[in-house]
């Protein structure tokens, strides 16, 4: 009895209509409580931003400064290695390496930014000081070392060739890197004694009149582009394994090479993809807190220099917010500079999904053509 | 079907879980208020350099009374105003004195001072890399290296190690400067005693905690930095200051506690103590055990020079 | 020399771009390696060193790092020699050149104290109850006494000679542990490691946080993210719902799902800006006036707490449950839910009976997504909520039991503050590679589970379709 009045229509419709309302009630109040964020930072910065205040702006420019230069510093360093990698897994890479590299790459992006940053801040900064020649050989030498094994390649027999497939290269150019990366520890100090008096701090100065700081931009360009690269090279190489095969596949069939057909024919088609990897790594860049904190000098310098620290927003707010009595103005100037990052990272990234979709589409057509 | 009822479930769960966290709201309030005696909350917020005095501190209450919990709080002397202010704390710990502006924004709000309560004895060392051989460095020097408005009275700024050492010992290069970071009460007592309250160049490195500056400064041959007493270790060497009248002094306990040593100083807890009434419970038994003999061994064991005893009974207001 | 040339033809970027992935692979695997070594290393019973110096100076203890001398040639060793209560200091830098003569004497005790920190050193002898044993006999009654309670220890003194020659009598209570780990066989050591490592996960921090262990911090991390994931499941699954099943399909509803990704790309930072405005000072603030005026200026949830902490986070992770659950929603055949509207089911009824049902492992995946990403942020929690030490936890038997307005501690921030707050980083470095590993390991398991979830869902999906 009961049962069938509970099951019966007007009741049900009636319990739909209940919990479509709540549904939507509750769905909107999520979206609205989300978007309230950019509302609240609007309108806690609003009376310093109407106040007038140059004051506030003029110490703010040496944050955005650094901002910026940490940014570019870290996609300096992580924009080629990721986008490379998007290429060689999506083009030349076995497809039973490819299902074990391309998550384990991803899992680089869940490591905590305060291990990173403490790793980069105590252990790796010290270290690049006192190896401050041997990390700048390293950086050029590696590249050259993986170009150098690759010329080996094409030299050596067929036998060799075909044990060491370039489909498996990641693999086994892994042992190859850290021999390159011995040799260059050993030989760097004979190079430096030789070319440059032993102390290549001392000449960066006369030569240049760089100076150099323990924590600087290097520093947290190499930790920062460490915690990009995955975010970069998943989205990348999306894009790039999302190009119809059939484009790929005519490339071939008319005599290129895969690289050829890579380079002439997936990359105009998918770079509006790249774009879009490049801006959210930027975007990540940005608003990294805890990297910056802990591997800059935290010095509000307007500099340009590669050794020299940088302070960032981000971290800015992180050490001085918990300070600021609210409503004050540095309280203000420091929600000002989480509205900045707000609606800097948010613009870059609708840009990013923007074109992201656009090409989706658009791939849809070519694939659907074909 | 199964899986139906499961997903069920769960949201029936879920939504309990939620009820009971709203209900549980009010009550967590009132069961802090109403406790057995020597037990409660004891929040501090305030000097980084006392923190790990404050913890010691805090250890040794809570083996005596385990009812107690202990929430510290340790980003910087200045954001202990504030936080007395606000009512955030109760107990601000500060390594420098409250100015001015501080206690009248406190007085206004409250109608009484806070009470002030000197703790131990502490000192701001300048520091060099250990094997660094410069025997000793002027006042003035310091803040021609420090500062850029070298209000002290230096005639140049001194950037490297050239400038400040003739002969050719010891390390060359800039002289790469560390220094806390603005919230420290460290960086505001070695500005205003140092840098005669001038503004620090923009390069110099800035760290999250004294220990950082350390850390770094024995890590960097042309390093040097400052720190407070209790943070020195083998790894860096304590320059012995130079006054005007030029006899160098170096910081040790016996120069820091007769004050020889020019720049010692206090340590400071403030409590927001309305007149006439009592301290909550927790806040009364780690007072009496900061101003005991036991809190002052603990004291020496974090690092810093003790007071004598009678010093320490004489502030007692409670 | 023909051949070079066509290798030069056939170009090197293919290796190139090999070796972008060797090198991230590398790098990985170094961070990872470091962490272990460094992590796991700490706890393993170093060997103790007995130096004498060419002028004469015994210096005793663990061979902890070399580096370069400056300005001249040769290495440095750092000693970390313990007895602070007789020498000041617990670390002693050796040049190599000026030892004489180093041993590794099986007699050398390490004793962890309770104020002191460690003593390194020999056993003279040990009083009890007026008795004074001496010898070997000493250290085993010493070994024995260990596993009584602290109150019954008390009655044990005992005599210590420091390497150089200088005694102190120590009360066996305020001992901690003691062993001698030149004597120890490898088996031992086996044991007093895996030991080490359940105290550092089972145990309190100690000594301003440079000893002991991290329970606190997990606990409090774990507790912070089940909150978090109470309030954000069900809130992020009813926004997915709404956007995919409810809300007209429009441009509209298009901007703002484009707008809820994004909001996934803002820095964490920003969130907590807004945790301490809104939650902290607004919501937080108006609660204390209303129900706890009499506690003020104690403020009660007008400072930083658990509840304003998980709150900023679930709304950090919002977008990520919302994104997962959509995607999962969007993999469900139209058929589906054609079917059961067909059959007569309401569409509150399609939502519960099929929709739901089917889109639970992508909601579980989402959810654990943002419980890896919850754990290991820090920069908001800075701004709402942790401290540095909390040894009381939010959970316990007093009632009403959950203290959402404690203070809580958290293994990312432990992480910052030992690292760069504490009073001495040498000594506590290996206790913040053991928590970063701790840290690290937690969120890859977590996001592991993701991954394989979202896998096998999606080879389940593939199989149905």
């Amino acid at each position: 009895m009961t049962r069938n009045r509970l099951t019966s229509q007007p009741f049900r419709h009636l319990q739909d209509r209940i919990a479509t309302g709540l549904i939507t009630a509750g769905g909107m109040g999520v979206l609205l409580a989300v978007l309230g964020i950019g509302v609240f930072l609007v309108w806690e910065a609003m009376p310093l931003l109407l106040s007038g205040n140059t004051n506030a702006l003029t110490r703010l420019s040496p944050l955005a400064w650094g901002t910026l230069k940490a940014a570019l510093m870290a996609l300096l360093f992580a924009l080629p290695l990721a986008l490379g990698a998007a290429f060689y897994s999506g083009f030349f890479m076995s497809r039973q390496l490819h299902s074990r590299i391309k998550p384990t790459l991803e899992m680089m992006e869940a490591i905590p930014g305060v291990v990173i940053g403490f790793i980069a801040g105590l252990i790796f900064a010290p270290w690049v000081e006192r190896h401050l020649a041997s990390t700048l050989v390293l950086l050029i030498w590696l590249p050259l070392s993986m170009g150098l094994a690759g010329l080996l390649w094409h030299l050596a027999s067929r036998r060799w060739q075909r044990r060491l497939p370039l489909s498996w290269a990641a693999l086994w150019l892994i042992p190859w890197l850290i021999a390159m990366f011995m040799v260059a520890l050993w030989l760097t100090p004979l190079v430096e004694q030789a070319w440059w008096g032993g102390d290549l701090r001392q000449r960066l100065y006369l030569w240049f009149g760089l100076d150099y700081v323990t924590r600087n931009a290097l520093i947290v360009g190499l930790a920062m582009g460490f915690a990009v690269i995955p975010s970069i090279y998943s989205l990348a190489e999306d894009a790039l394994t999302e190009v119809p095969r059939s484009l790929m596949e005519g490339a071939q069939a008319l005599g290129a090479s895969r690289w050829q057909a890579a380079m002439k024919v997936a990359l105009p088609a998918a770079w509006p993809g790249l774009f879009s990897a490049t801006m959210i790594g930027a975007g990540r860049a940005v608003g990294e807190t805890m990297i910056v904190l802990l591997a800059s000098s935290n010095t509000a310098l307007l500099s340009a220099s590669p050794f020299e620290g940088m302070r960032t927003m981000a971290a800015a707010i992180a050490i001085e917010l918990p300070e600021a009595s609210a409503g004050g103005t540095p309280y203000r100037m420091l929600v000002l500079a989480a509205l900045v990052l707000f609606l800097f990272t948010f613009l870059v990234n609708t840009l990013a999904e923007v074109v992201r979709q656009r090409l989706r589409r658009r791939y849809h057509r070519i694939g659907g053509a074909s | 079907m199964n899986s139906n009822g499961f997903a069920l479930r769960i949201k029936y769960r879920t939504a309990l879980g939620l009820l009971w966290l709203f209900c549980s709201l009010p009550l967590t309030g009132w069961a802090q208020t109403s406790g057995p005696s020597a037990s409660g909350t004891l929040g501090s917020v305030g000097s980084d350099t006392m923190a790990g005095l404050m913890l010691r501190w805090g250890e040794a209450l809570t083996t005596r009374h385990p009812d107690i919990s202990l929430q510290f709080q340790a980003s910087g002397s200045a954001s202990a105003p504030p936080a007395l202010l606000a009512g955030t704390t109760r107990i601000g710990p500060m390594s420098r004195r409250m100015t001015d502006e501080e206690r009248n924004a406190f007085v206004e709000r409250y109608g009484y001072p806070p009470l002030e309560l000197r703790v131990a004895r502490d000192a701001l060392v300048v520091i060099v890399h250990r094997h660094n051989p410069l025997p000793a460095i002027s006042l003035k020097d310091v803040d021609a290296i420090f500062s850029s408005t070298r209000a002290c009275g230096g005639d140049h700024p001194i950037a490297r190690w050239e400038t400040l050492v003739e002969d050719d010992t010891g390390p060359r290069g800039r002289i790469a400067l560390h220094s806390r970071n603005m919230a420290s009460g460290t960086y505001g007592l070695f500005r205003q005693r140092m840098l005669c309250d001038g503004e620090f160049r923009p390069d110099v490195s800035k760290h999250m905690g004294a220990s950082a500056v350390v850390a770094a400064v024995g890590e960097s041959y042309a390093a040097m930095g400052y720190s407070g007493y209790n943070h020195l270790t083998p790894s860096v060497r304590a320059l012995p200051l130079s006054t005007q009248q030029g006899n160098a002094v170096m910081p040790s306990e016996t120069t820091i506690q007769n004050g020889d040593y020019p720049l010692s100083r206090y340590l400071y807890v403030y409590i927001n103590l309305p007149p006439g009434e009592t301290l909550p419970a927790a806040e009364q038994a780690f007072l009496n055990m900061v101003i005991s003999a036991e809190g002052q061994q603990i004291t020496r064991a974090a690092g810093f020079v003790p007071l004598p005893l009678s010093t320490l009974e004489a502030q007692r207001t409670w | 020399m023909k051949r070079l040339k066509s290798a030069l033809r056939q170009g090197v970027w293919p290796w190139l771009c090999a070796g972008s992935v060797a090198l991230s692979l590398l790098m990985l695997g170094a961070l990872l390696a470091l962490l272990l070594t460094r992590g796991l290393g700490h706890f393993w019973p170093a060997t103790l060193d007995e130096v004498t110096l060419a002028n004469g100076d015994i210096v005793a203890g663990e061979a902890v790092r070399e580096l370069p001398l400056p300005d001249q040639a040769g290495n440095e060793r750092l000693y970390f020699i313990g007895n602070r209560d007789i020498d000041d200091v617990r670390w002693r830098w050796v040049a190599l050149d000026s030892i004489a003569q180093r041993t590794q004497p099986a007699t050398l005790l390490r004793l962890e104290r309770r104020t002191w920190g460690d003593f390194i050193g020999y056993l003279e002898a040990v009083d009890v109850n007026g008795q004074r044993i001496t010898g070997q006999d000493a250290w085993q009654q010493v070994k024995q006494a260990l596993r009584l309670p602290t109150l019954q220890r008390a009655q044990y003194q005992l005599t210590l000679r420091t390497p150089q020659g200088q005694t102190l009598r120590q009360s066996l209570a305020t001992v901690l542990s003691a062993e001698a780990p030149n004597a120890m066989s490898v088996g031992q050591k086996v044991q007093t490691w895996g030991n080490g490592i359940w105290q550092f996960l089972s145990q309190g921090p100690r000594a301003a946080n440079t000893q002991g262990g991290v329970w606190p911090a997990i606990f409090g991390t774990m507790l912070m993210v089940i909150l978090m994931s109470v309030m954000v499941t069900p809130f992020g699954v009813l926004a997915a719902i709404y956007l995919n099943e409810i809300a007209h399909q429009g441009p509209l509803t298009r901007l703002v799902r484009i707008g809820v990704h994004n909001l996934a790309g803002v820095p964490s930072i920003v969130y907590g800006v807004f945790g301490l405005g809104v939650f902290v000072y607004g919501i937080g603030g108006s609660l204390d006036e209303w129900f706890f005026d009499e506690a003020l200026p104690s403020p009660t949830f007008g400072t930083g707490g658990l509840l304003w902490a998980s709150l900023t986070l679930a709304l950090l992770t919002l977008p990520v449950v919302i994104v997962a659950t959509e995607e999962g929603l969007a993999r469900i055949p139209e058929a589906q839910r054609e079917g059961a509207v067909a059959l007569g089911a309401t569409r509150l009824e399609m939502i519960t009976r099929v929709v739901l049902p089917m889109t639970m492992p992508a909601m579980l995946t989402g959810v654990i997504l943002a419980v890896a990403r919850a754990a290991g942020e820090v920069a908001p929690l800075m701004l709402v909520g942790v401290a540095k030490l909390a040894p009381q936890m939010p959970l316990d038997g007093e009632f009403p039991y959950l203290h959402l307005e404690r203070k809580f501690m958290h293994l990312g921030y432990h992480l910052f503050d030992t690292a760069f707050h504490g009073e001495d980083v040498q000594a506590a470095i290996p206790l913040v590679y053991a928590t970063a590993l701790l840290l690290v390991l937690l969120v890859l398991v977590l996001n592991l589970t993701a991954i394989l979830l979202r896998h096998h869902l999606r080879r389940q999906r593939g199989s149905e379709c």
